[in-house]
């Protein structure tokens, strides 16, 4: 796991959304301040655009204080939690508005990413070893759509490869993964 | 569930966690989110690709969006009046201890007459278990005991379903109460229904309970119900 030590610790996070799910406001601002850089971030490396994001933002923390109760504390991972909210808002802003993304004025709002930090979000075992076994193109495919919440289109577009070439990699991308990722859990 | 529509379900799963699937598809998608088995679906592949999240530099965003956030849910009003707050509260443990005694239609906590055939633990582990559920008889009675107070958001209640084998619509069986232990005379339609389900499923709906006759809020528990 790449968990850095400024980074909120989960059982203190999972307390907080406890918390907000018996409505306790103060609990719900401690948590906005503990995350909200971290979502702000992850918002921006979708949506690209400060203003859009900081429009996602509100949605995610509204999402997150209305659905506080549906977080499984036994499941852990209150940030992963979150981060799969705000990438759902975000996603859904930009299939809604149809909102392109591309263009390089937009990239220009683009955070420096050259001081890098851990999300802190684990991974699963052997992650790592399966998606290194898919091709090239394949982990390119997945990795557009899943961390910048790019459409099939937009990844053919991008990647200059025929659409039905990407639906298809991605589709046996996603199963090759699936089927590594339960070989390697039957044998440990 | 049949293993070619599983299959689909799953594909399906996959291309909305990614992201990829269109807005109609996924909100088409988001509405099967109701059923535990394409919920269980989604909660996989959410661990799974959970391994693809970016390192990121935390970025602050500027103060104006919290009071915008406080704003929308009427936070503010709330922070400033805590004794109103605690009112509110206090009315809507009263408004549940009411639910509990009528609108359940529990005939209370007397003893059963028949013998308990299945039972169902509602929780989280072996550790936190908040209701147990015993079906009595032929599934013409519930028992119902509250082990540990789930929280619970004012204005919402928890709302007990069977879940029929093979994927058919869920039948409720009542909101859940919140204290002691409680005993329920079931219709033939929730007869029927219990006797065909391996598993229940409480649901998060609104206080008087789902108004369309089917799970509207969040599944926060299925659980199997055994032969006691």
């Amino acid at each position: 796991m790449n968990r850095n030590d400024s980074l909120p610790p989960e059982i203190e996070l999972a307390q907080l959304l406890q918390r907000c799910a018996a409505q306790d406001s103060a609990a719900f601002r401690m948590l906005y301040d503990k995350t909200s850089p971290i979502l702000f971030a992850r918002l921006l490396r979708m949506l690209r655009r400060r203003s859009v994001a900081e429009e996602a933002l509100q949605d995610v923390y509204v999402r997150i204080w209305e659905r506080a109760a549906q977080f499984e504390m036994n499941r852990g991972r209150a940030l992963a939690w979150m981060v799969t909210i705000a990438r759902y808002c975000a996603i859904d802003l930009m299939r809604r508005e149809r909102l392109t993304l591309v263009s390089d004025d937009a990239l220009a709002e683009f955070p420096d990413e050259s001081a890098v930090e851990g999300l802190g979000i684990e991974k699963p075992n052997h992650f790592d070893d399966c998606i290194g076994r898919l091709n090239e193109k394949t982990r390119e495919c997945l990795t557009l759509a899943f961390v910048e919440g790019r459409s099939h289109d937009e990844i053919a577009r991008l990647t200059t490869n025929p659409l039905g070439s990407v639906k298809s990699w991605i589709r046996r991308g996603l199963l090759s993964l699936k089927e590594c990722l339960s070989a390697v859990r039957q044998t440990t | 569930m049949k293993s070619a529509n599983r299959e689909l379900l799953d594909r399906l799963a996959a291309e909305y966690v990614l992201g990829t699937l269109r807005y109609r598809a996924r909100k088409r998608f988001e509405r099967w989110l109701r059923s535990p088995q394409v919920g269980a679906l989604v909660s996989a592949w959410e661990d799974r690709l959970a391994g693809l999240e970016p390192p990121l530099k935390a970025v602050n965003p500027p103060p104006a969006v919290w009071t915008r956030i406080e704003s929308r849910l009427g936070l503010r009003a709330v922070a400033r009046r805590p004794a109103l707050r605690w009112l509110g509260v206090a009315a809507g443990v009263l408004f549940f201890a009411l639910v509990g005694v009528f609108a359940l239609r529990d005939t209370g906590p007397k003893v059963p007459q028949l013998a308990s055939t299945q039972r169902s633990l509602i929780e989280a582990d072996p550790q936190t278990i908040y209701w147990r559920v015993e079906v009595l008889g032929d599934h013409q009675e519930l028992q119902l005991h509250v082990d540990k107070v789930h929280d619970l958001a004012p204005g919402k209640a928890h709302e007990l379903w069977a879940l029929p084998e093979g994927g058919g619509a869920p039948v409720s069986l009542g909101l859940l109460p919140h204290t002691g232990d409680h005993h329920r005379v079931l219709n033939p339609t929730q007869r029927a229904a219990l006797a065909s389900a391996k598993q229940l499923a409480v649901s998060l709906e609104p206080s008087t309970g789902s108004p369309t006759g089917l799970p509207t809020g969040p599944v926060l528990f299925v659980a199997p119900l055994a032969k006691a």
